[in-house]
C-alpha cells in the first residue's frame, strides 16, 4: 500500500464527505420539487375551503384539514402535560435506582414501537375496549400515547440544558426543590419544551397508521361537530386518493400532499424560528 | 459562646471516608476560617453544615452538628438553608434580572409581598454587601451582565436578603481579580458583626488577613485549629507549619 500525501488525503475526505451530504438533501429537495410541480396548479382558495365533490374527484379537502387539525392539537393537548409531568419527574426527582431505570428502558424503546401497533393498540383499547368509537379522541389518544415517549425524551433534554448550578443556587437559599423548578428550572426549560412540542406536531401531522383504525373516515359529508365524530384527515385521505379512486385527478393527489407537506414544514419553521429567537434572549 | 457545634462528625462519599471523626465549634460572630490542600474535606464539611451534600445520593455521614443546641439533621432542610446560607465558588446569579436575584428567596419564603417591602429589602441587601453604588441605577438588568467579582456580591447580597444567621463561604475569591478580592474580604470583616462566617479557602493568605480563628484540614482530619494570630506565628504541629509556609500543598 502506499501512502498518500496529506494534503491529497485531506482533499479525498472532504470530497466523499461533501458528496454524503449533498446525497442526503438530494432526495428532499427532488421530493418537494415534484410535489409543488405537479401539485401546485390544485391550490386554490376554494380547494383549502370547501368540501370535496364528485367522489372526491373535485372540490376541495377542507374536512381532511380540520380533522387533521382536531386530532393533532388533542393529541398534543392531552401528552405534553404528561410528558412534561414525567420528565420533571424522571429529571428532577426519580432517584437513580433499579426502578428508575426499568422506565428510562421502557421510554426508549417505546419510541421504537412501529405506529401501525399503536394503531391496532388504539383500537383494541380506545375504540373497542373504551367504547369511544372511531372517533376524533380515540385517534388522539392514540397519537398521544404514540407521541410521549418523545415528548418525554425532548423536555428532559430541555431540563437538562438548565445549569444544575442554578438549583444549587436556589435550595442553598432555603427555597424548597418544587418552588425552586417551578420558578427557576421551569422557565428556563420552556423554550426547549416547546420547540419539542411543535416539532412533534409536526411529526404526528403526517402520522396514517396509527389514525387509520381509530379517527379517520373514507368520508364524511360535513364538519366535525363533537370530540367524538369520525374525520377525515389528510394523510388518510392522501392514502385513500392516490389509491381507492380511479380516475383521480393528479393534481388534486399532489395538490393534498403539498398541503400536508406545507403545515408539516411550517410546523418545523415556527420550532426552528421559535429556537432562534429563545437562543438569542437566554441569559446565561 | 458556640454558635454550631460539630461532634463526631465522619463524612463517605460511596463508603469511601473523606472526613474522620471530626469535633469543631463555630464561636458566634467569628470569622473561621478553614485552610488544607484538595482533598482534604474542607468543602465537604462545609456543605455538611446546611445539608447540600444531602443532594448527592453517594454522600453519607455519621455523628451530630448543632446549630444553637439543635441537631440540624433533625431539622426542617429549606428551614436550615433559610439560616445558614452559602456563597459558592463561582458565583452564580440566577438568570433574572439583579432586583429579582434578590427578592427571590425572599419572595418563596413568604418573608416579603408587597412591592414596597421589596424595595427595602433589595436596597438594604445591596448596601450591605456594598454593591448599591455599583448597580442602583440598573437594578432591572440581568444579574448574568456584571463583572464576576460584581455578581459574587450580588450573591452576597442574595444570602443578605434572607437575613441568615450563618454564612458559608467555599472559597468565594478562587475566580476574582485581586481588587474583587479585597472587596469580598472587605464585605466579610463588615459581615461578622451580624453572622458568623465560616470561610473556606485556598488561600493561606486570605485566611490570616480575615480568619479569627483558622482550622487545618489535611486528608479528611482536623490537623489543628487556634487564633489565627497564634497559628500563623507558632503553629504546634509540623505539618501545619509546612502548608502555610508553602512547604507542601
Amino acid at each position: 500500500m502506499f501512502k498518500l500525501n496529506p494534503k491529497l488525503s485531506q482533499k479525498i475526505s472532504y470530497s466523499i464527505l461533501f458528496c454524503a451530504t449533498i446525497l442526503a438533501i438530494i432526495p428532499v429537495a427532488v421530493i418537494i420539487f415534484i410535489i409543488i410541480k405537479n401539485g401546485a396548479s390544485a391550490i386554490t382558495w376554494e380547494f383549502l375551503t370547501s368540501m370535496p365533490k364528485n367522489g372526491m374527484r373535485g372540490g376541495g379537502i377542507l374536512p381532511a384539514i380540520i380533522g387533521t387539525l382536531s386530532i393533532v392539537m388533542c393529541a398534543i393537548a392531552v401528552t405534553l402535560p404528561i410528558g412534561v409531568c414525567a420528565a420533571i419527574y424522571l429529571n428532577e426527582y426519580a432517584k437513580d435506582n433499579l426502578l428508575t431505570r426499568i422506565i428510562k428502558l421502557a421510554i426508549v424503546n417505546l419510541a421504537g414501537v412501529p405506529s401501525v401497533v399503536y394503531g391496532l393498540f388504539g383500537l383494541g383499547i380506545f375504540v373497542m375496549f373504551l367504547k369511544l368509537g372511531v372517533s376524533i379522541i380515540a385517534g388522539a389518544l392514540t397519537l398521544a400515547i404514540m407521541e410521549l415517549p418523545v415528548i418525554i425524551t425532548t423536555a428532559r433534554g430541555a431540563l437538562n440544558s438548565v445549569p444544575y448550578s442554578f438549583r444549587e443556587a436556589s435550595l442553598s437559599l432555603g427555597v424548597s426543590r418544587w418552588q425552586t423548578i417551578r420558578h427557576v428550572v421551569l422557565p428556563n426549560a420552556l423554550p426547549g419544551i416547546l420547540t419539542g412540542a411543535i416539532l412533534s406536531i409536526a411529526r404526528i401531522s403526517g402520522e396514517t397508521a396509527p389514525i387509520m383504525f381509530t379517527a379517520a373516515a373514507f368520508y364524511v359529508p360535513h364538519l366535525p361537530t363533537s370530540a367524538f365524530d369520525q374525520v377525515m384527515a389528510l394523510p388518510y385521505h392522501l392514502y385513500i386518493i392516490s389509491t381507492q379512486i380511479p380516475g383521480m385527478p393528479k393534481n388534486i393527489i399532489f395538490g393534498t400532499a403539498l398541503v400536508l407537506l406545507m403545515m408539516v414544514l411550517s410546523m418545523s419553521l415556527i420550532a426552528i424560528i421559535a429556537r432562534i429567537y429563545f437562543r438569542k434572549r437566554r441569559k446565561w | 459562646m458556640d454558635k454550631i457545634k460539630v461532634e463526631n462528625l465522619s463524612c463517605f462519599y460511596g463508603g469511601q471516608c473523606v472526613l474522620e471523626s471530626l469535633d469543631i465549634n463555630v464561636v458566634k460572630n467569628e470569622i473561621l476560617t478553614i485552610i488544607g490542600p484538595a482533598n482534604s474535606g474542607k468543602t465537604t464539611f462545609l456543605r455538611t453544615l446546611n445539608r447540600m451534600s444531602d443532594l448527592n445520593t453517594s454522600y453519607s455521614r455519621k455523628g451530630t452538628v448543632y446549630l444553637d443546641d439543635e441537631n440540624i439533621f433533625n431539622m426542617n432542610m429549606e428551614k436550615l438553608r433559610k439560616r445558614v446560607g452559602m456563597l459558592f465558588a463561582m458565583p452564580i446569579p440566577l438568570p433574572m434580572t439583579i432586583y429579582e436575584n434578590i427578592v427571590y428567596a425572599p419572595k418563596r419564603l413568604g418573608l416579603v409581598s408587597k412591592k414596597n417591602e421589596m424595595d427595602a429589602v433589595v436596597e438594604q441587601a445591596l448596601k450591605d454587601a456594598s454593591l448599591w453604588d455599583e448597580v442602583k441605577d440598573r437594578l432591572n438588568s440581568s444579574g448574568m451582565k456584571l463583572s464576576g467579582g460584581q455578581q459574587q456580591r450580588l450573591c452576597i447580597a442574595r444570602i443578605l436578603a434572607i437575613n441568615p444567621e450563618v454564612i458559608l463561604f467555599d472559597e468565594p475569591c478562587s475566580g476574582l481579580d485581586p481588587i474583587s478580592t479585597a472587596k469580598v474580604e472587605e464585605s466579610m470583616i463588615e459581615l461578622k458583626e451580624k453572622y458568623t462566617i465560616v470561610l473556606v479557602t485556598n488561600n493561606v493568605k486570605q485566611a490570616s488577613r480575615v480568619g479569627d480563628r483558622t482550622a487545618f484540614f489535611l486528608m479528611g482530619k482536623l490537623v489543628e485549629i487556634d487564633k489565627t494570630g497564634t497559628m500563623f506565628v507558632s503553629p504546634k504541629q509540623k505539618q501545619t507549619e509546612d502548608y502555610i509556609t508553602g512547604r507542601f500543598g
